[in-house]
């Protein structure tokens, strides 16, 4: 038995020395070149109507001899998407690599022309995107999001990365989109896909995230503003604080909520007429107020918030049946508590949704006026 | 045989040393005659214990009782073994005709000294000596058990070293003690010259990375050892001992573990094994990641990686191979250096060459942080043999993620611990987990 | 029953919930493939009781020993060459399934015959290794690599990206027939079990499996059975879940670890199921090569006093299994997997009638004495 582990392990170090020989894979980090976001834009170009964007990182040495970004662009058109990524390996001397690429952005254009579906068959199809990069829409164009460097930008991380990842900003105007969120949003019809909209802020130094597009079949996007965006985030439970204005009888306040609960219920009666139901819970505190404010009336605040967040959640309820887009999923929610064979036909159910009365209960408790009164 | 032949013999056997001492003593009708070396007496004793008796006894009749009432009388074997016992140090002593041997050894290496191998801080301060006799006084001393058993041995043809078994023939693992021996009495060389040739005398493969028996000298692991059932094999002129059989948990325990509170004994040990760990695998997955899958880091790390190793003129292993060749010469350099100069050697080593290559850009700062890791992870663990064993897996792991990248680093490491399993120590499986709280299972070596 | 006996229950069913066991299952979700889990679920147990209940009647004996006492030679020689075959290909799909996997997300540009090679070098020194040894390797492999597997399941399970919604869409299914193709394929996580044939040997003192074996190896299997098929869908829905070819390793790649030197769990996922794969690989070979001992004595081919008859059935395992590894495509490969398990839903049962025939004929022997 040890003659033969010793034989095996003669056989073992042989076979070594013979990849040894066939060992052409190994290469360098250096010899990589990192993306760090795509955009895809329509070109002008018939033929040719995809028009990419890549944002590599340039690594430098030492970021703290060298703590501005750096990047460059490469920029090329093709018939398809890898059609233009082939052609953008010839314009760099070392190898492109998608695997930090956490960052798609895509032009309005070509969301407003209905080419996501070719666009997520490419992005899902590379084994090395992942399924964990956000996804948005740029506007006016893919371009002029992924070339703009803000001011301050910290070298290693863009900062558009910032408003996504959960670490930076919270933001309850801004809707974050995985790729793999996008995929079973657009592959199932009980949940509409919504994606972020990029915008350059008017004064050119930084982004502007606080709308969104809703992406419904062969339709054109309906644009969901930012106060509806924040409901949506709201009503999805996205965000854990967000900012309500509450003026109603004389009083002007601002309620800022740290804890947000929402559910939704889906009930049918028989004749295929449905109620959307939504029960949501808002605890939070006084954060600005135009009058002064009384400790002892925080329960009649707590109703004015109530009602305002019921007159808000309605309206945005009756816009989103009324285009009849359903990003919240209550087309998924109907699916999951019906069985199968008992459900009415998707084409119903959109009549139904459309129709559906929407019953909207807040409960909201203010706990504190701030720290004055 | 009579005894005028045998003492001729010997004479004969000595004829080319003038260090036997040969002497007649006659007084008052009493006579005896003596023979011994020179250099391996105790004068002090001789004077005081057979010749100043000698003058003093009455006559013939009571001096013969009286030495062969010394704790030290020894009655005479054959010559050979005659010839040995004057070599180890006994006078051979003629009596009205009739032989004797009396020890009286001359010892300069009893002495006890301080642990210089392992050591620790809560621990016994004291190691074992050179000397046989001291240890195993040491061993008894500490080990009050009448089943404690030690048997004698001599081995090596030319310097006939004596070896000492010990083992509790209760606990003993009786298997492995079986096989130890046999293994002992097939032992054919020339010289013996420490207890620790033996991991390698008892061993029937020509290459072995991991050691079979574990080195050792504080008195209380040895002591900790035998109660466990393992035998303890001593020599004679070895302040080291070898403990069998063992399995790879023995090499990352310190005999501290027991003497801390059990909170911080947990976390010292998990600290010892991620060390373990790091020491093994940090290089391989640099040079993984590095030039397979640079995608596997958070973006920041391995932007910075890459940053690093601008204008480096090596590919990864090489530069990895490179830092950790300078690092083991740096290592095996302060261990032969005096004292006094092995703290310059490190400084000059370890902090200049450090700053001078990432200045000359030979290696990545991040190469110089990970080799700086790994040299001292690698004194985390606690047993210097495994510690070198770790040493060449390490770099055996190293080729073959440079050939497969991590998925063969992955495999590599699985090997290595599939190699582990099969090994034997002893007849008792080198690596497997035991469930210490069934010792039963444990001894029968199944469930 | 002993803690080595969950361990290659535990693996078959884990190593499979990467390979195409999901796949198929999703294929099917709306065909009857919850139900199919259920019934799974309670045959699987039934099996695993059964066997497990059989062996343990013969402490340390093999079924090739067992068989070689009680029937006659042109019975249990062609059985045990058929049941290497079986588990030589069983290992086989993991082989190629696991060099699929790396040649499509860690190391595109390598050869594949070099992946397969590299894996199948490592396990070949285990097939060789002592039946205890491979026990210890799995248990110490298991310890280092599960608490993270563990948890990686868990965090895919609480993750906030999950939507139940979907989960409980397809659970709705469950109404329906159960279909074969579901049930075979979920069958065959529980058919680590089979592994006992040979692995009895190391069961030498009598066990004990009860009531509360049972219970804990259902829930097992519902966990198992649960990661494998529910978390997929709570990450990608249900519609056209079938165009992902690895539901599992997407899933993985749907997991984000915020502030872990890793951000992406799929790398660590794959690394550490790579051993997982390997511990399943190295069980099978590890029969087959077993099994083949019993019929051949391979310590008499011998070349210049060196024992090398026992690196024959490695290297016939070597050759076989690369050559299917460049002759296969993904889709073949479901395929082939697909009418294995299928096969394998059939054998396995049917081993529990030659089970009766041995006991009966060693009582019998039993009682002439």
């Amino acid at each position: 038995m040890q003659k033969i582990q010793s034989k095996l392990k003669l056989l073992f170090i042989f076979s070594i020395l013979f990849f040894l020989s066939g060992c052409e894979e190994f290469k360098d980090v250096d010899k990589d070149v990192f993306v760090s976001m795509i955009g895809i834009d329509l070109s002008e170009d018939k033929d040719k109507p995809y028009k990419v964007i890549l944002k590599l990182f340039v690594p430098t040495s030492s970021f703290k001899q060298n703590p501005e970004a750096n990047y460059t662009y490469l920029v090329e058109k093709g018939e398809t998407l890898s059609e233009a990524i082939r052609m953008l390996e010839t314009h760099i001397d070392k190898e492109l690599d998608f695997g930090h690429m956490k960052l798609i952005v895509i032009g309005e254009e070509l969301i407003n022309n209905n080419k996501t579906k070719e666009i997520l068959d490419f992005l899902l199809r590379r084994p090395d995107i992942q399924l964990i990069s956000w996804i948005t829409v740029g506007r006016p164009n893919a371009e002029e999001i992924v070339k703009m460097v803000p001011a301050g930008e910290t070298a290693a991380y863009p900062s558009l990365y910032n408003y996504f990842d959960g670490n930076g900003t919270e933001s309850p105007y801004i809707v974050t989109t995985f790729l793999f969120d996008f995929r079973r949003r657009m592959m199932d019809n009980g949940l509409d896909p919504i994606l972020p909209i990029v915008q350059v802020s008017e004064n050119k130094t930084t982004f502007t995230v606080n709308k969104s597009f809703v992406l419904k079949d062969k339709k054109t996007p309906f644009e969901l503003d930012s106060l509806s965006t924040l409901v949506f985030n709201t009503l999805s439970m996205n965000v854990q604080m967000a900012d309500i204005e509450v003026n109603e009888e004389n009083e002007l306040f601002v309620a800022r909520l740290d804890k947000i609960k929402a559910k939704n219920k889906v009930k049918v009666q028989k004749d295929n007429q449905v109620s959307l139901e939504i029960d949501a819970k808002l605890v939070g505190y006084i954060a600005e107020s135009e009058n002064a404010l009384n400790m002892r009336d925080l329960p009649k605040y707590s109703q004015l918030l109530e009602k305002e967040a019921k007159d808000k959640i309605t309206k945005f309820m009756k816009l989103l049946q009324s285009e009849g887009i359903d990003p919240i999923g209550f087309g998924l929610k109907y699916k999951a508590q019906t069985i199968h064979h008992k459900r009415m036909s998707t084409e119903k159910w959109k009549e139904a949704y459309k129709n559906a009365d929407v019953k909207v209960k807040v409960s909201a408790s203010l706990k504190s006026t701030g720290s004055i009164q | 045989m009579n005894t005028q032949e045998t003492l001729l013999w010997i004479n004969e056997q000595f004829s080319h040393t003038n260090e036997l001492v040969q002497k007649t003593l006659e007084y008052e009708q009493k006579n005896i005659a003596y023979m011994y070396i020179k250099s391996l007496i105790d004068n002090e004793m001789l004077q005081k214990t057979i010749i100043k008796p000698f003058f003093e006894m009455a006559n013939m009749e009571q001096f013969k009782l009286y030495v062969q009432a010394l704790p030290q009388f020894e009655e005479v074997p054959a010559k050979e073994q005659v010839l040995l016992e004057i070599m180890n140090g006994s006078i051979l002593l003629e009596i009205g005709n009739e032989l004797c041997l009396i020890d009286l050894k001359l010892s300069k290496n009893d002495e006890v000294s301080s642990a210089s191998v392992e050591m620790t801080i809560h621990g016994s301060q004291i190691a074992l000596s050179d000397n046989l006799l001291t240890n195993l006084n040491l061993i008894r001393s500490y080990y009050r058990q009448p089943t404690l058993n030690i048997e004698y041995m001599s081995l090596g043809e030319v310097n006939q070293q004596k070896v000492a078994i010990v083992y509790d023939t209760e606990k003993v693992n009786t298997q492995a003690l079986k096989l130890i021996k046999e293994k002992l009495q097939r032992v054919d060389k020339q010289v013996i010259s420490a207890a620790n040739q033996f991991n390698n005398y008892l061993n029937d493969k020509r290459f072995s990375l991991f050691p079979q028996m574990i080195m050792t000298e504080p008195p209380d692991r040895i002591i900790y050892n035998i109660a466990g059932g393992k035998v303890v094999i001593l020599q004679d002129g070895s302040s080291q001992c070898l403990a069998a059989p063992v399995v790879f948990f023995d090499f990352m325990n310190t005999m501290e573990d027991d003497y801390h509170t059990v909170i911080i004994s947990t976390f010292l040990r998990l600290l010892r094994y991620l060390g373990f760990f790091i020491s093994l695998l940090l290089p391989s997955i640099y040079v993984g990641v590095t030039s397979y899958a640079p995608e596997v880091f958070r973006t920041e790390l391995a932007l910075t990686v890459a940053g690093s190793r601008m204008g480096v003129p090596f590919s990864s292993f090489v530069e990895v191979l490179f830092m950790l060749f300078f690092m083991e010469l740096l290592l095996e350099a302060s261990i032969r250096l005096p004292k006094a100069v092995s703290a310059t050697a490190t400084t000059v080593g370890g902090l200049i060459l450090g700053t001078a290559v990432t200045e000359a850009s030979l290696a990545s700062n991040i190469m110089v942080i990970i080799v700086s890791a790994v040299a001292i992870s690698t004194f985390v663990i606690p047993v210097n043999e495994m510690a070198f064993a770790i040493r060449i897996v390490r770099l055996l792991l190293i080729v073959i993620t440079s050939i497969f990248g991590l998925a063969g680093l992955t495999l590599g490491f699985l090997v290595f611990i599939l190699y582990l399993t099969s090994l034997d120590s002893y007849g008792e499986p080198y690596l497997r987990v035991y469930n210490y709280k069934k010792n039963k299972e444990r001894s029968e070596g199944h469930l | 029953m002993s803690r080595y006996f969950y361990y290659f229950v535990l693996i078959n069913m884990v190593a499979n919930i990467i390979a195409s066991v999901p796949s198929i299952l999703l294929r099917h979700y709306n065909e009857g493939s919850v139900s199919a889990m259920v019934l799974a679920t309670i045959t699987g147990t039934l099996i695993i009781t059964v066997y497990a209940k059989f062996f343990i009647q013969f402490p340390g004996m093999t079924l090739p020993d067992l068989l070689k006492k009680t029937t006659a030679k042109w019975f249990y020689v062609p059985l045990i060459l058929i049941m290497t075959v079986v588990w030589f290909i069983a290992g086989m799909i993991t082989l190629i399934t696991f060099t699929f996997l790396l040649i499509r997300y860690l190391t595109p540009e390598m050869p594949i015959i070099l992946i397969s090679l590299s894996i199948i070098l490592s396990v070949i020194l285990g097939c060789l290794i002592k039946t205890d040894r491979v026990l210890y390797t799995v248990e110490i492999i298991m310890l280092i690599t599960f608490p993270l597997i563990i948890y990686i399941f868990f965090k895919a399970s609480t993750d906030a990206n999950i939507n139940w919604n979907f989960i409980k869409e397809a659970t709705l299914f469950i109404n329906q027939m159960p279909n074969l193709e579901s049930f075979t394929s979920s069958f065959y996580l529980f058919l680590g079990v089979g592994n006992l044939f040979i692995f009895n040997r190391f069961f030498n003192i009598k066990q004990k499996f009860g009531w509360k074996q049972i219970i804990s190896i259902f829930f097992i299997t519902i966990l198992t059975l649960f990661t494998t098929y529910f978390i997929p869908i709570g990450f990608h829905g249900t519609s056209e879940i079938e165009s992902l070819v690895y539901p599992w390793l997407q899933t993985s790649d749907s997991l984000r670890m915020k502030y872990s030197l890793i951000e992406r769990v799929l790398f660590v996922f794959l690394l550490f199921y790579l051993c997982i794969a390997f511990l399943s690989i190295l069980i099978h070979w590890h029969v087959a090569v077993e099994y083949l001992k019993y019929l051949f004595t391979f310590e008499k081919i011998k070349v210049k006093d060196v024992n090398i008859g026992i690196l024959i059935p490695p290297a016939i395992f070597t050759v076989i299994s690369t050559y299917f590894v460049q002759a296969l495509n993904e889709s073949q490969l479901f395929r082939f997997s697909s009418i294995f398990y299928m096969i394998l839903a059939g054998f396995f049962p049917c081993m529990i009638l030659v089970f009766f025939y041995i006991k009966r004929r060693m009582k019998y022997a039993e009682n002439t004495k």
